[in-house]
């Protein structure tokens, strides 16, 4: 067999199980069959909750470091992330769903999360 | 008939080596104007795709790829007819022409890197820690004590990303110099630093590899991994909109590429 492509590598293993876990934690399609609808969209209405909280999160901390935030400002913050980050975790626990579950990859566009 | 498709080439006469491809079967160019798409006839749809169908269609790809220019189609692309085969050919010409012209001399270069991401971050910490001084105490209420929780993993966080952007810059720029363009992912997973391709003038294959020696001598705690050269397969664009059919007509005809396999520019590396 002709193959004129080669693969140097010292460490195969390693690329291996980096690939592997890079394209394990990118699901392609949302699973949506009549068994699994349920499920297959509280993984996506909660995808986009993840996405939506991280977002706050790290505005919320890009303006903790700007020192744009009085103390009550932090307080109140502090407490609404906690709270959101604890729902999260309930709704991901009704649904049987795990954090590297909550992503999908939108082609070209890369990941959502 | 259905015809298993391995790519389309800049040559629109019979490909006078023979070339055995999927079950042993013979590989032909079926031509349209002065561009051809190469086939072989096939039963029905792969089953099983093991190790040694995925590289019998590797082989035919990088055979062609000595003699013409390639544009690669994704592994298990099966048309139903040679006349279908032709109505794509006419939708899709002058991208594959436009293609052609890119892409003419070139081969496709695949480079990963691995860093120790705990490593990186364990010196992050020491780092920060020797900073603690000057660290934001936002308080000890419980939301307090979870914003400055939040705070600690952010400022680690982007750190690390800067440090990836910074490796990634300077490795880059080595390879940069050789290649007409590139596409680079960044942090695939907090170990994977780089997952690039770089499309690289056949004459600058020798020059290319150098440049890959020397960021490896450079940085010799890391992992690399260094594949090529291919045929573009990452670098193939189709517009859809080159045809010479109107759009309706074309959007049929792409219907009818069976299991609604993109045609070009599939990664099966």
């Amino acid at each position: 067999m002709i193959t004129s492509g080669i693969v140097e590598t010292d460490a195969a293993e390693e690329f291996i199980e980096e690939i592997e876990k890079s394209q394990d934690a990118l699901p392609k399609k949302i699973d949506a069959n009549p068994k699994t609808v349920e499920k297959g969209l509280a993984k996506l209405v909660l995808t986009l909750i993840e996405l939506i909280r991280k977002l706050l999160e790290k505005q919320a901390m890009r303006r903790v470091e700007a020192g744009s935030l009085s103390d009550e400002q932090i307080e109140n913050m502090g407490e609404t992330l906690m709270k959101l980050e604890s729902k999260m975790e309930e709704l991901k626990k009704i649904f049987g769903l795990k954090d590297e579950e909550l992503n999908l990859n939108l082609g070209p566009l890369g990941d959502l999360v | 008939m259905k015809l298993y498709l391995y790519g389309i080439i800049d040559f629109s006469n019979q490909i006078t080596e023979s070339v055995y491809g999927l079950e042993g079967a013979g590989v032909y160019n079926i031509p349209f104007c002065d561009i051809g798409a190469v086939v072989s006839e096939i039963n029905q749809p792969i089953q099983d795709v093991t190790e040694g169908v995925v590289l019998e269609h590797e082989a035919v790809v990088e055979k062609l790829m000595a003699d013409f220019t390639v544009l690669p189609v994704r592994f298990q692309t099966v048309i139903d007819g040679r006349d279908n085969l032709l109505s794509m050919m006419q939708c899709y010409y002058r991208d594959f022409e436009d293609n052609f012209e890119r892409l003419l001399n070139k081969f496709e270069f695949g480079i990963k890197v691995i860093w120790s991401a705990d490593k990186i971050k364990e010196n992050i910490i020491k780092t920060l820690s020797k900073e603690q001084q000057k660290r934001l105490e936002l308080g000890s209420s419980p939301s307090k004590k979870f914003m400055n929780e939040k705070f600690e993993k952010y400022k680690i966080d982007k750190e690390f990303e800067a440090k990836a952007d910074k490796f990634i810059k300077v490795m880059d720029m080595f390879f940069n110099r050789f290649a007409a363009e590139k596409k680079i992912e960044k942090l695939k997973t907090e170990n994977l630093l780089l997952d690039a391709v770089y499309l690289v003038e056949k004459d600058e294959e020798s020059n290319f590899r150098e440049a890959f020696e020397l960021v490896k001598s450079a940085r010799p705690n890391f992992k690399y991994l260094f594949s090529g050269p291919w045929p573009a397969y990452n670098f193939v664009v189709l517009s859809k909109k080159s045809g010479l059919l109107r759009e309706p007509e074309q959007a049929d005809l792409f219907d009818k590429v069976t299991q609604s396999q993109t045609l070009v520019g599939a990664d099966i590396i």
